[in-house]
């Protein structure tokens, strides 16, 4: 037949929001639970003697410092996603970068806008394809090529890769993401707040050398709030703050 | 395969990196990955007639979804090879098939070997230094695996409560964590030497070189290969200072 009636269009919807409720979590559970049971094995499982407080400090510099942030990208991510498509996305990451432009462009090629049903479902589809091509890529180019690659390279290649791996990130990262978040009083707050803490602060007191991080997120965070423009939100700039939340936060990075 | 001595203090990281447990939690996610893409695919399918979808539109949706990722994938790629040396390609696997990225999971590396004193590569970066920053890396990213189960189910709830947050909060806090996080982890990195300091400049200043391209010419891919290229650039900027000396 070729129209479905609307208590068969509902029960349809239903069926889905069932399986995608219960379905979801349980994988995205998995996905935590296997992950974790990695993590903990490598710190304890291997005889490399980790003790608990060793690992409960470092991962308290992390959470201190990221924490916010973990809260907050659900949050934001959930308007656009939708609700099944949170749990793909939160478990293959790479949200910003590969997956939402995935959903946009389909949703885009069947003419249909995001928000409705038919939307979300489209979404689903693209965000699945996208991520079979995320594993597939992630397999035979870095899994296979990359270590193959990696493999040639001669050891002092490898010590300068491991080396200066972080400074060889950051500085692209800082640049790409104080252009993106298009914030110029953030900006320089997070910039004094950092020079103070790393060149002034920790020197005079290293016992805060871990939670330097941490540190400079809290108060960059509370500077920026009480340096905050006063003036209400015109919807023009409402609507600039609300493209700006679904612009990349914590992935312009991938 | 040779499985050599697990030794902590050791700066042979190789037999841990590639240790088994590693690799099969690797396979585990890719699996579960599958799992769930199988079992949203299916009640995608039975759910299209309703939103007047059929079959063909939904594979067609599919299939722009896996084009649109061809380009982030290969971007990605390159910067995930980038870590293969730091963290060996288990590890990566895992962090960047699982809600991971670059520059959080270096980070968070970062930030958990700096509580033991230590450095990511470098003669402090043992075996022991290895399994603490994966293990602190891994379980930050969990976090966010943790927030998604929690609130998904609340926020469809409450459509409501999210209107009551303070807008100005959603747009300033994550900007301020953001910024604040890598500005000083990058301060940080300037305190280290010279050839840190150099390195972090070229990184920047080919991002910024990608960016200046992609916006004049309209590029939008180079902003995609921004980091992986910024990543090329500065190592081998940092390779070529220290063969030098």
């Amino acid at each position: 037949m070729s129209t479905s009636t609307a208590t068969e269009t509902s029960a349809r919807f239903a069926a889905f929001d069932r399986t995608t409720s219960i379905w979801g979590p349980i994988t995205l559970g998995l996905g935590l639970l296997i992950s974790l049971a990695a993590a903990l094995y490598a710190a304890f499982g291997t005889g490399v003697g980790v003790t608990p407080l060793e690992l409960a400090t470092a991962v308290g510099a992390v959470l201190a410092t990221f924490g916010i942030i973990a809260v907050i990208e659900p949050v934001s991510y959930f308007p656009i996603l939708g609700r099944s498509a949170m749990y793909q996305a939160f478990l293959i990451g790479n949200i910003a970068n590969k997956l939402l432009p995935a959903a946009i462009v389909a949703q885009a090629n069947l003419g249909e806008k995001p928000g409705t049903r038919r939307a979300e479902l489209i979404a689903g589809s693209a965000i699945i394809g996208a991520v079979m091509v995320h594993i597939t890529t992630l397999i035979l180019l870095v899994g296979v090529l990359g270590t193959w690659l990696v493999g040639m390279l001669p050891p002092p290649l490898i010590a300068t890769a491991r080396s200066y791996i972080l400074p060889a990130i950051f500085g692209a990262v800082v640049l790409q993401s104080v252009m993106a978040m298009k914030s110029r009083r953030t900006t320089i707050v997070a910039v004094v707040v950092a020079a103070a803490i790393v060149f002034v602060v920790v020197p005079l007191a290293p016992a805060l050398t871990y939670f330097a991080t941490a540190l400079a997120v809290i108060i960059t965070i509370a500077a920026s709030w009480f340096a905050r423009s006063k003036t209400p939100l015109s919807p023009a700039d409402a609507d600039a703050g609300q493209a700006r939340r679904t612009t990349p936060i914590s992935e312009p990075i991938h | 395969m040779v499985v050599a001595v697990v030794d902590p203090g050791s700066t042979d990281i190789t037999p841990l990196i590639h240790h088994p447990v590693l690799w099969a939690s690797a396979a585990g996610v890719f699996a579960v990955v599958i799992l769930q893409s199988a079992i949203y695919f299916k009640a995608i399918r039975k759910a299209a007639p309703a939103a007047e979808l059929t079959p063909g539109q939904v594979n067609s949706s599919v299939r722009s979804g896996a084009v649109a990722a061809i380009g982030p994938s290969l971007a990605v790629a390159l910067i995930a090879v980038s870590l293969l040396p730091l963290f060996g390609t288990p590890a990566v696997l895992t962090r960047i098939g699982l809600v991971g990225s670059a520059a959080f999971d270096v980070a968070a590396a970062g930030i958990s070997a700096g509580t033991q004193g230590a450095q990511l590569g470098g003669p402090t970066y043992t075996q022991k230094i290895f399994a603490i920053a994966f293990a602190a890396m891994t379980i930050g990213g969990l976090v966010w695996m943790l927030t998604a189960l929690i609130l998904t189910p609340v926020l469809s709830k409450g459509d409501a409560k999210l209107r009551k947050v303070n807008p100005a909060i959603m747009a300033i806090v994550p900007t301020a964590a953001l910024l604040g996080a890598f500005f000083t982890l990058a301060f940080q990195e300037v305190l280290k030497s010279p050839v840190h300091l150099a390195t972090m400049l070229a990184s920047a200043a080919a991002m910024g070189v990608c960016l200046l391209l992609a916006h004049r010419f309209r590029l939008s891919w180079l902003r995609e290969w921004g980091l992986g290229v910024s990543i090329i650039v500065a190592l081998s900027t940092a390779y070529f200072m220290t063969a030098a000396a």
